[in-house]
């Protein structure tokens, strides 16, 4: 029985469809992207959260105008949780902009009151060199005119203006708000601009968003090499850097859940093709850095990197090692660092004995099925109930999630790390996978998680 | 007035309603809009007070916004009463649940759910902020559960509003000190600052029993300590039941003062020697700091009932409260605005606005919550973090501000910020 139902979900048995224990020779995938049960205490969020909350709001030099009720915006003021960093902090995720629709809007329609919106928030900032304007649930139900006031308006202001119909709604999770922002700035952006000049090793990075500044430490590596990065998507990104995307030799994939769509498209129209990689571990990154050098006929110089970096990063990684082998994690993540993460915690001697993901699909979970061992539980979309049963009777020694999972975990007394928005980062590459062995190292063996008591015991 | 919000000072309706149910004991919010509308408001939770919050969603998708969220809703209460047998569902409606136009109380009405009780909590987000949204949960619970028989049990109901676990403690054990029985709703004192003992309970100790909110019609009076925030469950309470009522939000020497007479005078009991004591040290602590707080130009952005206090409180310690600023638009705030400020009055502005307004009153000190800190940084001012959510220091949500106690805590911060900021 591959297929498992989980003690917490008796009630609610369409769960175990979502629920596999690895076995040996099948071929078997939990199912994914569907929509959730209700009342499940679903650790999801919507389509909105994908869209601006994940790809668009790390863009940096843009008005990212939240059309609807005013929480929305307020949650992902500042990118909410997610560390996503530029070097624009004086703009960027400083300001949060909302038309905060009243009722009597939400009854009469909230055109005018985006309209005049666009044009203020574009009079108070007119450095930022575009607007983009989320719709969220109720108005997509009040039906407002996106596509027309924000064509008005981009008339009238002369800066792109552009609308993204991405209300929470739609879809059955985060997952369809990043397709309909790849999409939409496939659209809107890409190609409406040339680079100053061009050069035979232009490449872009797809899908990091530099959370504390794993971008930083991946775009050295591969200037090193002699490449010049043409555009990130989206991390640190100006809105001219994604105009110009469709120039470059390569598009090199990180996220693998959140862009494909754009790179297919920019493949589809521009021919450029599509190299996929996982930056985190040493293993991986090397990898990575090789897979592009051949592509671009740089193996030497990447040869040269590698041998340099690993040469740093080897010993201090062989040293964490011998402190965690046999320590067992649990990976729950959005979706690709579910599988991303199952390789560089070997390279540390942990071995994942559950992974999960949020908004996965099947291509996420047969790339989980691939790297980890026989036995391990593979889990589509856990709820709260549920992860607290797997850390409770699988017993994790480490559980890496993001915040809203992490007081669960301390709650249970199992170590914990915030894989979402990072402890204390980057975690991206050969630096960045010393940053998160130390913080694997710190939470581990906190000396606090043996002054717990048990009731009864004291 | 600008149509656009660049940086909200407030939040919207469901998240004010989720507070108010983490201090119900084993109730479990539910929220029947999008999955957005959980994931999000969880986070602010998580990060102001560090804790585990559980929220459900009845993950409204696209086609019950066509056909209508009722299967969602009546499956979301069968699934939770299964799996986690809580005493209360809070069913907390959202933008997108009231522009469908579901009928909550229709739903939960047929759906005779017997095992938990199920409570119909409107709060449509286009509608005032999170402080609206928690008056109109606690008002819910109050006129959905309170039940009216003999005989008046001689309790006091106490609404703290949207405050910290530590600010309901110094309620608490000032009337310990008095010796009243009192009952508080909602009491987030233990439910969101949890201890770490294994095993984790199903649901956090402490909170108000629903036998609680029950029995809270036989009480002998109510105080609301926000009058935004609780205060029309007090009116409903003072209409319904014929019970004293009053609003005093207990932050400063005198509302503190204000708060006890009226405990006195609905109890019939005597300020103790304690609570003599206690104020004393209050004192004590504000002459201490004095030659540092007298004539500073304070800016205060809070909920309006907190915003009020805080700007009389300022007052008592001879600031010059020059901006004072509610998170949610109120004709009531405005009105009392008037009686304690001679300055700038922003009622249900945002922080942008209020920037501009500490630049233009050339302000000394800010009072208010994380989202403030850059105006501080900015405007290189002194700053005292208060309200929800703070989450950029941490710790903020265990020690009150409220009572005697509460004060010499906020005084101490008050000076302690001037003296970092180093009076430039």
């Amino acid at each position: 029985m591959p297929l498992t139902l989980l003690n917490s979900d008796k009630a609610i048995p369409e769960r175990e469809k979502h629920t596999y224990i690895k076995a040996p020779s099948e071929s078997i995938l939990p199912l994914s992207n569907v929509q959730t049960t209700p009342g499940d205490f679903t650790e999801r969020g919507c389509t909105y959260a994908g869209c601006l909350g994940v790809v668009c709001g790390p863009i940096k030099d843009v008005i990212h105008l939240v059309h609807g009720p005013i929480g929305c915006a307020y949650w992902t003021w500042g990118g909410g949780t997610r560390q996503n960093l530029s070097d624009n902090p004086s703009f960027h995720r400083k300001y949060c902009f909302s038309t905060d629709m009243q009722e009597d809007n939400i009854i009469f329609g909230g055109e005018d009151k985006l309209y005049e919106s666009i044009l203020e928030a574009h009079e108070e900032f007119p450095e930022a060199k575009g607007v983009f304007v989320y719709a969220t649930c109720a108005i997509g139900l009040i039906g407002d005119d996106l596509k027309g006031v924000c064509k008005r308006a981009e008339d009238e202001i002369g800066i792109r203006v552009v609308p993204f119909n991405c209300e929470g709604f739609r879809g059955c999770s985060q997952s369809l708000g990043h397709h309909i922002a790849n999409d939409t700035l496939f659209e809107r952006v890409v190609g409406t601009k040339e680079p100053e000049y061009l050069t035979d090793y232009d490449m872009n990075i797809i899908g990091d968003y530099n959370i504390q500044g794993d971008l930083w430490e991946i775009m050295p590596l591969f200037e090193r090499m002699g490449i010049r990065i043409l555009s990130t998507f989206t991390g640190n990104a100006s809105i001219d850097d994604i105009a110009q995307a469709h120039r470059a030799k390569l598009n090199l994939m990180h996220c693998q859940r959140s862009t494909p769509y754009i790179c297919e498209k920019m493949e589809e129209k521009y021919g450029i093709p599509v190299l996929k990689a996982s930056l985190f571990g040493v293993e991986q990154t090397s990898k990575a850095l090789r897979d592009v050098a051949a592509f671009f006929g740089l193996e030497d110089k990447a040869e040269e990197i590698i041998e340099e970096e690993v040469s740093k990063v080897s010993p201090k990684i062989a040293a964490y090692r011998t402190k965690f082998e046999g320590k067992r994690v649990f990976i729950y993540q959005g979706a690709p660092r579910a599988w991303h993460w199952v390789n560089m915690f070997r390279e540390l001697g942990v071995e994942t004995i559950a992974a999960a993901t949020t908004f996965g699909h099947e291509d996420d979970y047969a790339k989980i099925c691939e790297r980890v061992n026989d036995g391990v539980l593979v889990i589509d979309n856990p709820n709260s109930l549920e992860l607290e049963e797997i850390l409770t009777d699988w017993k994790p020694d480490l559980f890496i999630s993001g915040l809203k999972e992490k007081y669960l975990s301390y709650k249970l007394g199992v170590p914990f790390i915030n894989g979402h928005s990072y402890e204390k980062g980057p975690y991206a590459v050969y630096s960045g996978f010393l940053n998160f062995a130390r913080d694997v190292e710190k939470t581990l063996f906190a000396p606090v998680w043996g002054l717990i008591r048990r009731e009864n015991d004291a | 007035m600008r149509s656009v919000t660049i940086n909200p000072a407030k939040m919207c309706q469901p998240i004010g309603a989720m507070y108010a149910l983490f201090g119900v004991h084993a109730a479990v919010p539910l929220v029947h809009g999008s999955q957005g509308c959980t994931a999000y408001p969880m986070r602010m939770f998580n990060r102001h007070f560090g804790e585990l919050v559980q929220v459900a969603v009845s993950s409204l998708g696209e086609d019950a916004s066509v056909f209508g969220g009722k299967k969602n809703l009546v499956v979301s209460i069968e699934n939770i009463i299964a799996r986690r047998h809580p005493e209360l569902i809070g069913v907390i409606t959202t933008c997108l649940s009231e522009t469908i136009g579901d009928d909550i109380d229709g739903i939960i009405r047929e759906g005779n759910f017997e095992e938990s009780k199920v409570v119909p909590i409107h709060t449509p987000s286009y509608v005032g902020s999170h402080v609206t949204g928690y008056d109109n949960a606690l008002k819910a619970l109050v006129t959905t559960l309170s039940v009216d028989s003999e005989p008046e049990n001689a309790r006091l109901n106490i609404l703290p509003g949207m405050v910290n676990p530590g600010d309901v403690i110094e309620i608490k054990q000032m009337l310990d000190s008095m010796n009243i029985a009192y009952t508080i709703l909602s009491d987030i004192s233990e439910t969101l600052n949890a201890p770490l003992i294994l095993p984790k309970p199903p649901f956090p100790r402490g909170g108000s029993s629903v036998a609680e909110l029950e029995d809270c019609a036989k009480a002998r009076g109510v105080i609301a300590l926000c009058e935004h925030a609780g205060g029309s469950a007090a009116v409903y309470l003072k209409g319904k039941y014929g019970m004293a009522a009053d609003t005093i939000c207990p932050i400063g020497v005198a509302n503190t003062d204000r708060f006890l007479d009226a405990v006195c005078d609905m109890t019939g009991v005597e300020i103790p020697y304690s609570l003599e004591q206690g104020r004393g040290r209050l004192i004590d602590a504000m002459v201490d700091v004095h030659m540092k707080t007298c004539g500073k130009r304070a800016a205060i952005s809070a909920d309006p009932d907190i915003a009020l206090a805080l700007a009389e409180f300022v007052t008592e310690l001879g600031m010059e409260p020059v901006v004072v600023s509610s998170s949610t638009a109120s004709r009531k705030f405005l009105q009392k605005a008037k009686s304690v400020t001679d300055g700038e009055i922003l009622n249900g502005r945002d922080l942008y606005e209020l920037q501009r307004a500490v630049k233009d009153n050339e302000t000394d000190i800010l009072f208010g919550n994380t989202k403030c800190t850059p105006i501080a940084k900015d405007e290189d001012i002194a700053f005292v973090r208060c309200g929800f959510p703070v989450y950029d220091r941490v710790g903020y949500h265990r020690y009150g501000i409220m009572g005697y106690h509460g004060g010499i805590y906020l005084t101490d911060m008050i000076t302690n910020a001037i003296l970092e900021w180093g009076e430039r």
